[in-house]
């Protein structure tokens, strides 16, 4: 199961690096910057990340090893 | 009623209803949930009906697809779309609904959410303007589209509907006009008269007219066409011919979907009174969720707050889900409402980030930056009594949203 953001709705305003900061995070043009695979333990902070995104950009790919 | 499974009725198709829903089947309730929702649509992303920037070239509808949001598809749950619940009869447990028919129920989830305050109630046009509000998706469209044809808009209040509208409506190349006759600037109930003023000067900065105090009241319309305050006498020169309407978009708070529960003695006076597991506590076997839930506030463990955001209405949500699915016998795990406020807006290319509660501080402490300067990035602190109790963050671009989350992480721990 992989992190998958949409690019296009993206628009890097970031609560998910405030939920999940290890997984997700601005650099300094404010572009976000994500990592794909996460631990399942972490799996809460990730849908905590997936909630909070006021455009609905990121989900998860269920399909993804 | 056929069969034992009981009845969930769920009034709001919001994402605090869907998500209720969502958290009784993941609960395994054997039950039959209809949702009832009085837009003709299903469940969609609000906050994107004004973070969304320019609609693509191939129109609204394409724009406005991107926000629905997927729900679970399953024989159990019945979608009644277009659908006004009327009144509610909490004691015999009947819903009469606006196409005639009543529904009865054998659990409540009351997400009906809120409405744009206005002004002025009626046809919404008045001899100077073409009056609107904003808060649904058909909304949104009506509104986008007259963006693109209006040159003049004024947009009284300056929260963040309002804000992102300014922001939208310069995009489409409209000459914009804010009105906030209560205060200084943007946002200042929560972040301060300092913050506020930094906000009002960087709008104006983009090309927006932002006008405060009595210059505000007097540009203000009471929809009858009327200037509300207009001491100087000259209200015709605002007049303009009927072709050439300006748009008057107002976006001033809210009010909560109550009425329909009037008469069942439960505590209306700011939404629907819950405890901190989204109970209603006259009624056993009510819940209620999203914008319309006063909850004990976990912020400040005296009072009751009621919160417009869209991961309040997606916990509560949850949780109302949870403690119906517990009241029926089902194991559901359920906590209480444990929040942490944390929002975002974009405002003119400025970043403007707000977490914790500002609004119950006694000073304020600039951590980083200069608020004359916020687009360079400014983080500042809010303190009752000398602890932290919420934070600010200013940016173009986010260079110090690293320091923003550490800051974040203690107030959240605290």
């Amino acid at each position: 199961m992989k992190i998958f953001v949409d690019q296009v709705k993206c628009q890097n305003h970031g609560l998910c690096a405030i939920s999940s900061p290890d997984h997700f995070e601005l650099d300094a043009d404010g572009e976000l910057r994500y990592q794909e695979s996460f631990d399942e333990e972490n799996i809460d902070e990730i849908e905590d990340a997936i909630d909070s995104c006021p455009l609905q950009a990121i989900a998860l790919n269920r399909d993804s090893a | 009623m056929t069969g034992s499974a009981p009845l969930i009725g769920i009034v709001g198709s919001g994402i605090a209803g869907l998500r209720a829903a969502n958290a009784l089947l993941k609960c395994g309730v054997d039950a039959r949930i209809v949702i009832l929702g009085d837009e003709a649509h299903r469940t969609y992303s609000r906050p994107g009906l004004t973070k969304k920037r320019y609609p693509p070239p191939d129109g609204i509808e394409a724009a406005t697809e991107g926000l629905k949001v997927p729900g679970v598809e399953n024989t159990a749950l019945t979608w009644h779309l277009d659908t006004r619940v009327e009144t509610a009869d909490l004691r015999d447990r009947v819903l009469r609904l606006s196409t005639g028919d009543t529904l009865a129920y054998d659990r409540l989830v009351i997400a009906s959410g809120v409405r744009p305050r206005t002004s002025a109630e009626g046809d919404r046009e008045c001899a100077v303007h073409a009056h609107r509000t904003l808060r649904g998706l058909d909304d949104a469209r009506s509104i986008h589209q007259e963006l693109q044809k209006s040159k003049k808009v004024t947009i009284a209040g300056a929260g963040f509907v309002a804000c992102e509208l300014a922001s939208l409506a310069k995009e489409y190349g409209c000459e914009v006009v804010m009105l906030e006759a209560l205060r200084h600037g943007p946002f200042e109930r929560i972040l301060g008269t300092t913050t506020a003023r930094s906000l009002r000067s960087w709008i104006a900065r983009n090309g927006v007219t932002f006008l405060t105090g009595d210059a505000a009241r007097n540009m203000l319309c009471d929809g009858a066409g009327r200037l509300a305050k207009d001491a100087s006498g000259s209200k015709d020169a605002y007049l303009e011919p009927a072709s050439d309407r300006s748009l008057y978009i107002e976006a001033i708070g809210s009010v909560p979907n109550v009425e329909w529960l009037r008469g069942n003695g439960l505590d209306l006076s700011d939404g629907v009174r819950v405890d901190e597991y989204m109970r209603v506590s006259e009624c056993e076997d009510v819940f209620a969720a999203g914008d319309i839930a006063r909850y004990p506030d976990p912020w400040t463990s005296e009072s009751h707050t009621r919160m417009e955001f869209w991961k309040n209405a997606i916990d509560t949500g949850d949780l109302a889900g949870k403690s119906l699915a517990s009241s029926l016998g089902y194991d559901a795990k359920i906590s209480r409402i444990k929040y942490f406020p944390n929002m975002v807006t974009e405002v003119f290319g400025l970043r403007i980030q707000i977490a914790g509660n500002p609004k119950i501080s006694d000073s304020m402490e600039i951590v980083r930056g200069d608020l004359e300067r916020p687009d360079h990035g400014v983080v500042v602190k809010y303190l009752r009594e000398g602890a932290m109790v919420g934070a600010a963050y200013l940016d173009r671009g986010a260079r110090l949203n690293s320091l923003y989350i550490e800051l974040l992480t203690a107030l959240r721990a605290r």
